[in-house]
């Protein structure tokens, strides 16, 4: 339903490009999250895509139609997408019910829809009350009702839980997406916390420097990362380099770019019957407890530091740590 | 399926223009339309240059020009000097010290601003005069041996700074105010003196700001035509009123106008090189105020009369004499006549601040509405009226208004219509004049309070499919009401004190109360001057106590 083809931006006349040659394509009914660090471009595409930026390249249809391209620009409102934004952006003086109707002016029934709406999100009995006397969840969810309420083909959330504390935002993300699985709308979500694109997204669309760098399901991204920027963002990972493969002993090809992920790394803190395929010693430099487990700050004999996680008490000043090949991620060089 | 050039290179030639076709709307066309509907009086003036001097201009480069020059030189220095001296001082006193009526002071020091430089130079005039208020005094005190004339060029710079310090006070003020606060508590902790703070910390640092207010008073300065003519000062702006009323030679006028126009520029670049070369300070206010000191009760007895010293000069002096006066000649001022006057300078004022306003708002939101990046910049150029004399702005609109009632009589007296003056004269060309001299007035408050606005407010409007237009009336107006509010009152007031542009456009048969005040000063009437002088001192201190108000709470 929503095509990107080829989409450049740049916002300083082609210096740099906040996104370069971006393709894609969501089917309907998916849940698709964007996730990449910030000035990745995740925001400037969803923005492209909600028509308040124009392309400087490349095209943007929906159901097949063009939408953006070089020489044609639908205005935003006309393009019928749903956007919640990272600061919900209420308006300030219109009460909550008077902000659901906004977008829904031109409907008949457009009071029952309203309501309706404000039930959907459970905030019936909140009609009359102003943003500002709302709190931040109770906010969002208004903002998702408001965004909800034209019956949207696609809707955008745009890093909709980041302005929460970590409990809070668990619930509300469960809640909010229980709410749009109820209207079985396409769902584009950006976020830069994996966590949150892990646990409600079909499929993960990774950016970096404006780049598409793997786009696939949730599963994939963690077992078969594209390079090792993705490899990092669902987990600690440790670039195997030279130093680290002559440490272990591991001969690995040459061509290819290898990482471990930190939790791989098996500790054995008493030096006997250790059963991994690649082992080196340790010096420990620095422990830290962290209550069900010690995080250790190792320094190997040439000179390299990482951190490994283990459950073991009785840490000597040097350790053995080493790990097996199947656990050994490998890409290619070039798509580091 | 490929689109075309999707593969080459976004910012050649070819999809640069194509961006710029789906990019360019209404709106880019109307903000440049306006952009060049308030920028014709500059425009006419540059293309009257193509026509040649005057008869007189070579006269007048030999003889008047270098007075001119020399005149203008001393009048910015001077002020300059002293403008800095009090403005900067009195800020840096009502910041940092809690002194004896610290806060009442806080306020009277903005209040010289509601009294127009010229009603300040007719008040000095008359303190100073031979058998005026300062010669009683002395003659009482048997000191009548001591005359100070200060009808001169020292004198007008005295009159001059003392009623435009305020403008360097505000700004030095706000900046003290906010965001010196843990500089200077930086500088306490490493053990630095009150004085070496100041000298080596504060004063370089609140440049910028001392700059930007500076600038404004030297515009002022070099804007002013009542009290330089009344004092008898050649300078430029008099040059002009001389070259057009006595000499009648509207293309002197012009080249003096441009001579103006590029000093006033040079003004402009040099605040815009200091504020570059020195944009250290951050741009966020800090949350906390400046943590003021409270001296011994002696020393705070000598720092409320140095922060009383300008208020007594620029406000209480001044309108002690006026209010003298008012009291002399309240039975011959005041009649219907008197009355009239006073509601058409209302009548003007007010249609012309809403007109100001209307104009600042189109410009402001067609630009945001407008896709193309370089129409946002040009919409700027429109503000520029606020740097160009008033009666530099009424030359350029005298002259072609002229021309074209000229041609429109010719056109029309063909059909053997005898139409007269059709344009020129007429009260729309002085509200536009208006409009095109203090759309700044309007633009920069409601600006600050638009960009207050977050852009994913309107931007979510037009996601939920609601067009530009409509997103303004039912979304952005509501929340910068308070901005354009404040915008129709600083315009007002600006109207309301407006000389030189009034005097050379205003029709025949309408008079404001500046207008009036200077009729009666230059017809050796200055006493009966107070009267409305004070009508437009009070109308205009209201809001300028307002705005304090709006300036703390920021």
């Amino acid at each position: 339903m929503l095509t990107i083809d080829a989409l450049s931006k740049s916002f300083d006349k082609g210096k740099n490009y906040a996104l370069d040659n971006v393709t894609f394509n969501l089917k309907a009914g998916d849940v698709c999250a964007i996730v990449g660090e910030s000035g990745s471009g995740k925001t400037t595409l969803v923005r492209l895509i909600a028509g308040l930026e124009r392309p400087d390249n490349g095209s943007i249809l929906l159901d097949d139609k063009v939408i953006a391209s070089v020489n044609k620009f639908v205005q935003p409102e006309k393009r019928k997408i749903g956007l919640v934004f990272q600061e919900y952006a209420l308006f300030p003086h219109l009460t909550i019910f008077d902000n659901i109707l906004y977008g829904i002016s031109k409907l008949k029934n457009k009071k029952v829809r309203a309501q309706d709406m404000l039930d959907l999100v459970g905030l019936s009995g909140m009609e009359k009350r102003y943003p500002h006397q709302l709190s931040g969840g109770q906010q969002q969810r208004v903002a998702l009702a408001r965004a909800l309420a034209p019956e949207p083909s696609l809707l955008i959330l745009d890093e909709p839980f980041s302005n929460l504390d970590a409990m809070l935002r668990t619930q509300l993300r469960n809640e909010v997406f229980e709410i749009i699985k109820k209207t079985e709308v396409t769902v584009l979500f950006v976020t830069h916390d994996t966590q949150d694109a892990l646990s409600v997204a079909d499929e993960i669309l990774i950016l970096q420097k404006g780049k598409v760098v793997q786009k696939d399901a949730a599963a994939n991204l963690y077992v078969k990362p594209n390079n090792l920027y993705v490899a990092s963002l669902f987990g600690s990972t440790i670039h195997i380099n030279k130093n680290i493969q002559n440490a272990f002993q591991c001969p690995l090809k040459e061509t290819c770019c290898h990482a471990i992920r930190n939790e791989k790394i098996k500790v054995n803190p008493s030096s006997n019957n250790f059963d991994c395929e690649y082992i080196t010693t340790a010096e420990v430099i620095k422990k830290i407890e962290l209550g069900d487990s010690v995080q250790l700050l190792l320094k190997l004999e040439s000179g390299e530091q990482l951190t490994v996680m283990t459950q073991a008490t009785n840490i000597e000043d040097v350790i053995h740590i080493g790990f097996n090949s199947k656990d050994i991620l490998e890409f290619n060089e070039d798509a580091v | 399926m490929k689109q075309d050039g999707n593969n080459s290179n976004p910012f050649s030639l070819k999809t640069r223009l194509q961006r710029l076709k789906r990019d360019s709307n209404r709106w880019s066309v109307l903000t440049l339309t306006i952009v060049i509907f308030l920028a014709l009086p500059i425009i006419f003036i540059g293309v009257e240059l193509f026509s040649g001097p005057g008869e007189t201009w070579s006269h007048i480069v030999t003889y008047l020009l270098p007075e001119y020059i020399w005149n203008s030189l001393y009048l910015v220095l001077f002020c300059s000097i002293l403008v800095l001296l009090l403005g900067v001082s009195s800020a840096w006193l009502v910041s940092r010290f809690d002194f004896l009526f610290r806060k009442q002071m806080e306020w009277l020091l903005i209040l010289p601003l509601a009294i127009p430089s010229y009603i300040v130079g007719y008040a000095y005039a008359g303190i100073f005069d031979y058998g005026g208020s300062l010669d009683l005094l002395l003659r009482q005190l048997n000191l009548d041996f001591i005359r100070i004339d200060i009808m001169n060029r020292a004198g007008l710079a005295f009159v001059l700074s003392i009623s435009l310090f305020p403008y360097v006070y505000v700004s030095a003020r706000a900046f003290f105010l906010n965001q010196a606060n843990n500089l200077l508590e930086a500088s306490k902790v490493l053990g630095v003196g009150e004085r070496k703070t100041f000298f080596r910390l504060m004063l370089p640092l609140a440049r910028p700001a001392i700059v930007a207010g500076l600038v404004l008073v030297l515009m002022e300065v070099l804007n002013d035509y009542g009290a330089a003519s009344y004092y008898g000062v050649n300078t430029f702006t008099t040059g002009i009123f001389r070259s057009w009323f006595s000499l009648e030679e509207p293309e002197t006028a012009v080249y003096l106008s441009a001579l103006l126009i590029v000093i006033v520029f040079a003004l402009i670049l040099f605040e815009k090189w200091q504020v570059r070369k020195l944009k250290f300070t951050s741009s966020k206010t800090n949350s906390k105020q400046m943590q003021r000191k409270t001296p011994k009760r002696s020393v705070q007895w000598l720092l409320f009369s140095i922060v009383f010293l300008p208020v007594l000069l620029g406000f209480l002096l001044p309108v002690g004499q006026l209010l003298y006066w008012a009291f002399l000649t309240a039975s011959t001022v005041f009649d219907m006549q008197f009355l009239m006057i006073s509601l058409q300078s209302f009548g003007i004022a007010i249609s012309s601040a809403v007109l100001t306003v209307f104009f600042a708002l189109l410009l402001i939101y067609f630009s945001k509405w407008s896709n193309i990046r370089s129409i946002k910049n040009i919409a700027r150029i429109g503000v520029l009226g606020y740097a160009i004399p008033g009666a530099v702005i009424a030359i350029g609109i005298m002259i072609p208004t002229l021309a074209l009632d000229k041609w429109l009589i010719g056109v029309l007296g063909n059909f053997g219509i005898d139409s007269g003056l059709i344009i020129n004269g007429t009260l729309m060309v002085l509200l536009y004049a208006y409009a095109v001299r203090f759309l700044a007035v309007a633009y920069n408050p409601i600006e600050s309070t638009a960009l207050k606005v977050d852009n994913s407010i309107p931007d979510s409007s037009k996601v939920l499919g609601v067009g530009n237009l409509k997103t303004f009336f039912k979304i952005e107006f509501p929340l910068i009401k308070t901005g354009v509010f404040s915008a129709v009152i600083l315009v007002f007031i600006d109207v309301m004190k407006e000389l030189p542009l009034t005097l050379i456009l205003k029709p025949y048969h309408i008079d404001t109360l500046a207008v009036k005040a200077f009729e009666y000063a230059s017809d050796e009437m200055v006493m009966e001057a107070a009267i409305p002088s004070l009508f437009i001192i009070f109308t205009a201190m209201i809001p300028v106590i307002f705005l304090n108000k709006l300036l703390i709470k920021k």
